[in-house]
């Protein structure tokens, strides 16, 4: 334990040093200000349509949805989604709480609903693709290998390193996402109650369980989610780190999958072993806000385990290859 | 190294703190999701809103010959006539006669279209429970209705038969009895919107016969059709801030020129006859 903390010391500068979190930080200050310029032109509509009354706006909605289940082209897992949509914003309606306040903790949490799948697993795969491989292609890993300490030491200091600045992506991903938004939505909002609890039993929302929570707590409760989903994807992106030379290929490699994920969310509902897959249980606060999951049968606690199985055994091949390979290059 | 030495400090503490939290909204969720304690949800506003539905006060102030005023505010309630079905510019009657109030001289607007295709009389008396439809409804000060059609054609069967076979039996008891029980509905529903929104107009748009043309389908479908405007009417007549706007003459011998291709529905000429009613009533 003595010698870890030096080495887990010498990680964080490096990953600072190369300005790896620095980039991340700049792609949030540039993206993060689009989006809430387009929410901010979807609110000017709807003010402009709905006198900006929000129960009419979400009246219309259910019942623009409503018309969609009579259509014999609409499919039926859509169906079954907008039943539940309709089902959950109804229960908003009747308890009189708007789901879409604009403010910028709202802006901020349905944001994270969006970015948890794909947008925030590549901002750490930034990181965490680069952290073994990057020696590599400069050569450092042989000095790190040549000193005194053992190499499980040295991978472990990288991965104590990882999981740092994961939770540093996430927070900054928060905290960026409500400062801007703020500007254009207004910073209050974090009192504004969100119902959570619904449960899915076929095509019907089980209300027994719903009660509001404040939206921090919310934010908090999604944090953590996103936390999780982060770790996993960055445990596997240091797999692939490990296992192949060059940061490129490793980079290639995680977001081909990623995107793969995305995409079977969007069509694998058939396919239903598809559930075993990493990319599609990434969307774990679906879970949170009681979305209909992608595939028939996944609950909170299966992906959070089948995240964690993959993790698991993403850290098991790193740590025994990278003990038992040779350096030679 | 001073700066190496600064940066390890602040990401170090600041990554484990953070991370800390993190781990603690994890396991709240964890818990959240796992084990969601319901809770009972008193809201003060629902309580005012049933209050507000029986106040009879309310009632006896809407004054015997009502004016309407120069802002209007609708909100649409109904079947696929409503919604604008078969108008291939997708306005309907409800957008075609907001428009040409505007253009003289009101300044009309439509909250809300809640309109669902293929909504019968049956269909759209628990809507009117719903929290949000009793909302739109009380916002509005014109509200439109188009309802019954669904329950006449669509539950004899008609529809299907008239699309399908040759050899369809006319069968005017058939037709006749759907129509007491839908009366009776449509009687239920105008007694409701008219307690969540007592001051509001109500414009209902009177039946037409889509399969006049169709020879054996004439008379019985006229009589049905006269019967059940007759019996709103009945009910229409009751109200002095109601209105029927009839629609059987307008189509009787212009069905080729004002149906659209589903031979059911009004196309953008049918529709655009029905806005030119409705404006005419409103004015």
């Amino acid at each position: 334990m003595s010698n870890l903390l030096p080495l887990i010391k010498n990680e964080c500068i490096k990953i600072i040093k190369r300005k790896r979190f620095y980039v991340i930080l700049l792609v949030l200050l540039v993206l993060v200000p689009m989006f809430t310029y387009a929410q901010m032109k979807s609110a000017e509509r709807s003010q402009e349509k709905f006198n900006s009354d929000w129960r009419l706006e979400l009246q219309q909605r259910i019942t623009d949805n409503e018309n969609s289940l009579s259509s014999d082209r609409v499919p039926d897992e859509w169906k079954r989604y907008r039943q539940i949509f309709i089902q959950q914003m109804q229960y908003y309606l009747q308890h009189d709480v708007n789901p879409n306040q604009p403010n910028g903790v709202t802006f901020t949490r349905e944001f994270m609903d969006n970015a948890i799948s794909l947008f925030i697993p590549l901002l750490i795969m930034a990181i965490a693709s680069d952290i073994v491989s990057g020696e590599r292609t400069t050569g450092t890993i042989k000095m790190l290998l040549t000193r005194p300490v053992k190499r499980w030491k040295v991978l472990l200091s990288k991965l104590i390193a990882l999981i740092m600045f994961t939770s540093l992506i996430v927070v900054s991903t928060i905290i960026i996402a409500y400062l801007i938004s703020g500007l254009a939505f207004g910073y209050a909002g974090f009192e504004l109650p969100v119902f959570t609890g619904f449960r899915i039993v076929g095509s019907e929302v089980d209300m027994s369980g719903v009660h509001a929570v404040s939206q921090w707590k919310y934010l908090l409760m999604q944090g953590g989610l996103v936390w999780f989903v982060g770790v996993s994807v960055g445990m596997l992106a240091f797999m692939v780190s490990v296992l192949v030379r060059s940061t490129a290929a490793s980079i290639v490699i995680m977001m081909a999958s990623l995107i793969a994920g995305t995409i079977l969310t969007n069509m694998a509902s058939a396919w239903s072993s598809a559930k075993y897959l990493f990319m599609v249980n990434l969307n774990l606060t679906g879970y949170l806000a009681g979305n209909l999951p992608p595939i028939e049968g996944m609950t909170l606690n299966f992906s959070l385990g089948v995240l964690a199985l993959w993790a698991i055994c993403a850290g098991i091949v790193s740590f025994s290859v990278f003990t038992r390979r040779d350096i030679l290059n | 190294m001073k700066s190496s030495a600064w940066i390890w400090r602040i990401t170090a503490s600041v990554s484990v703190i953070v991370t800390i939290v993190l781990i603690f909204g994890f396991v709240y969720a964890f818990n959240d999701i796992n084990n969601p304690q319901g809770q009972p949800l008193v809201s003060g506003d629902k309580a005012d809103i049933s209050a507000g539905e029986t106040s009879p006060e309310q009632h006896e102030s809407v004054p015997s010959q009502p004016v309407l005023p120069n802002q209007l505010q609708v909100t649409v309630l109904g079947d696929s006539l409503a919604k604008g079905t078969g108008d291939s510019a997708g306005g309907g009657f409800v957008r075609r006669s907001v428009e040409q109030l505007n253009e003289d001289g009101r300044s009309a607007g439509v909250l809300a279209n809640l309109a669902i295709n293929g909504l019968t009389t049956e269909g759209l008396l628990p809507k009117l429970d719903d929290q949000g439809i009793q909302y739109a409804l009380k916002q509005a000060n014109v509200i439109m209705l188009s309802i019954g059609g669904n329950d006449l054609f669509q539950g004899s069967g008609l529809l299907e038969e008239a699309s399908s076979s040759d050899n369809l039996e006319p069968d005017p008891a058939k037709l006749m009895s759907a129509l007491p029980q839908a009366s009776e509905r449509l009687q239920t529903i105008l007694e409701k919107i008219r307690a969540i929104n007592p001051d509001a107009r109500i414009v209902y748009i009177g039946l037409y016969h889509p399969f006049a043309d169709i020879e054996d389908l004439l008379i019985p479908g006229n009589i049905v059709v006269t019967a059940w405007n007759h019996a709103v009417m009945e009910i229409v007549n009751r109200d002095s801030n109601m209105t029927l706007v009839p629609t059987f003459d307008l189509f009787q011998h212009k069905l080729g020129e004002y149906l659209s291709s589903d031979h059911f529905h009004p196309n953008g000429a049918g529709y655009q006859a029905i806005a030119d009613r409705v404006v005419q009533g409103m004015l």
